[in-house]
């Protein structure tokens, strides 16, 4: 059922009061949390006050636990979710200069409101500064473009990039915080001449640890996904569907379409192989091949063009395949071209019989006229056999796609 | 507060924002709508033509304030308010540490909020944006942004050890 808003579930007017709402409960934990003190905050470079690390490492590992639970659950559809997209070069200088201003300036812009707000002087000042760095950035911004927008590689996971599976990524991130929970426990002892426990554990952080360990392991055991999610159809009901055959376009509509380019709102996607899509396709269509239709990518992008999604193969088999794996993951709104390729041609190319009569009643001239003209135009146009060869640009989903719905965090 | 309970409603606050929106939390961004928002309001022509500000206005009914940002952080504000002057923190005060004046400390806080929000046009947010809100959905820009934040911090945290301990 979530994200809610995107989903719509949520009138997205009402979103702006969400915001506030959630902004209060941020502002009030960080506060509490003791991020109002730019001494406090630079105490972790130090070693004397470690309270960052604590509170935005469990926060983190609180709501990515949190996350792939609701996702397992089904009640959260990560295909929705904002992935923060990776620009590997612009991340990494953004990261260093970021670090210069931290330890420059003592706090993070979120930390800054906070402590602006009980009446930090210091914290105004990084605010207005932080308006300078803003303003700097997009006065110089053509000098920066290329760094910006430079070494783009979408919406990568880090366990991909870093080759693990993800249950045991998050369990491996969950032992390393708390290993440093403890590690820096020493330090901070070390540094503010406290004498340490005996233990290694401290009464503070054995409830976190009972309660971090407990949900990575259950993540780490839990088999995979016992039931449909909410947002997938199910079977009995996709049953129905399949039988009923209402999914099925035939060819008159689709042509009636393609020669109508006002009255077109179909995402046309060709499920056939690249290299059959690279001989010969339909005007106007993507390839998505059908083992990679079921790409993350690519089921999200095609959620969002909000359009009617076509499918078509040569026949109907591969198209009727991928049509069942998208209806089943969600995705509504999805015809299929009733017998492919190889139907569209013969009613369109191939030589009409005469009647014996020799005569055409109104209606069949009217059709002939309609077919004649399709076969016509699909000749000329884009539908004829064309060479194979590499240079050609191959439309993909990512040129149909709208902007992005939500621009970058913070 | 108990900063591990602290942490976990933190989380819990992100995870209430993914439920919601579909996004996570973010702080730099408010800064930014007001910078673009006196932009427009200086030069409405530049800010049109301007690669970079255009798209804000092409949001939002064209308000770049209007913006789920915007409003986070006003309940931010909000919430720490209420939390800071609950608890008897609120008051005029400069943080610093006890080696160096007021004037360095304003100063350095300056160029420190100026670095920051360089760097944060360049990593796509701050350390809630993009770091935090960025681990809890397991991107790797979350990850990279986080190490080379707090990376860069310990590297350099000795050349500037006079600004904060004795």
């Amino acid at each position: 059922m979530a994200p809610l808003i995107p989903q719509g579930f949520i009138n997205p007017d009402l979103s702006l009061f969400f915001a506030f709402v959630i902004g209060l409960g941020f502002g009030y934990v960080l506060e509490q949390g003791g991020f109002s003190t730019s001494r406090k905050l630079a105490g972790v470079f130090y070693g004397y006050d470690f309270v960052v690390l604590r509170v935005f490492f469990t926060a983190a590992i609180t709501a990515a636990i949190g996350l792939l639970l609701f996702n397992y659950m089904g009640w959260v559809n990560y295909d929705l979710l904002y992935i923060n997209p990776t620009f590997l070069w612009s991340a990494i200088v953004g990261g260093v200069i970021m670090g210069f201003g931290f330890i420059l300036g003592g706090f993070c812009p979120g930390t800054s409101m906070v402590a602006a707000i009980i009446g930090k002087i210091d914290a105004m000042l990084f605010i207005l500064g932080m308006m300078g760095g803003i303003f700097f950035f997009g006065a110089f911004y053509n000098t920066f473009e290329p760094l910006y927008n430079g070494s783009a590689l979408g919406s990568i996971f880090v366990f991909d990039s870093l080759g693990l599976p993800r249950d045991l990524f998050l369990f491996l991130l969950v032992v390393i915080a708390l290993a440093a929970f403890i590690i820096t426990r020493k330090i901070e002892d070390k540094v503010n001449g406290i004498q340490s426990e005996k233990g290694l554990f401290h009464s503070s952080y054995v409830l976190p640890f009972a309660f971090m360990s407990g949900l990575a392991l259950l993540i780490l055991i839990l088999p995979d996904q016992p039931k449909a999610k909410w947002y997938e159809s199910d079977p009995e009901s996709l049953l129905v569907e399949v039988v009923s055959g209402d999914r099925y376009m035939q060819p008159e509509e689709l042509a009636y379409k393609i020669l109508h380019p006002d009255e077109n709102d179909l995402v046309i996607v060709d499920v056939r192989p690249a290299e059959a899509f690279r001989q010969f396709r339909l005007p106007g269509a993507i390839n998505i091949p059908l083992d990679n239709i079921q790409s993350r990518e690519n089921r999200r992008r095609l959620k969002n063009t909000g359009k009617e999604i076509l499918l078509y193969s040569h026949g109907s088999t591969s198209a009727d395949q991928a049509w069942m794996f998208l209806r089943r993951a969600g995705l509504d709104n999805i015809r299929v071209l009733k017998g492919g390729l190889n139907n569209f041609f013969t009613g369109f190319f191939a030589e009409q019989e005469i009647p014996a009569s020799g005569k055409y009643s109104e209606k069949e001239q009217f059709e002939r006229r309609f077919v004649e003209r399709a076969a016509k135009a699909f000749r000329e146009g884009e539908a004829s056999r064309k060479t194979p060869s590499a240079a050609q640009p191959v439309r993909t989903l990512i040129n149909i796609q709208p902007p992005a719905a939500g621009k970058g965090g913070c | 507060m108990n900063p591990y309970l602290a942490g976990f409603l933190l989380g819990m606050v992100l995870l209430a924002s993914f439920f919601i929106t579909g996004r996570g939390l973010g702080a730099s961004g408010a800064a930014k709508s007001v910078v673009i928002e006196s932009i427009g309001r200086v030069s409405p022509e530049y800010a049109q033509k301007h690669p970079f500000y255009a798209s804000f206005f092409a949001t939002g009914d064209g308000r770049p304030m209007k913006n789920w940002l915007v409003y986070l952080t006003l309940g931010v504000l909000g919430g720490a308010f209420f939390s800071g002057f609950m608890s008897g923190r609120a008051g005029l005060k400069i943080d610093k540490g006890p080696r160096i004046s007021n004037r360095t400390r304003l100063i350095m806080a300056a160029a420190g909020g100026f670095l920051f929000g360089l760097g944060s046009q360049f990593g796509r947010g701050c350390t809630s944006g993009a770091a935090l809100s960025g681990m809890a959905t397991l991107s790797s820009a979350g990850f990279l942004t986080m190490i080379a934040i707090f990376g860069t911090g310990y590297v350099i945290a000795y050349f500037f050890r006079k600004l904060w301990i004795s």
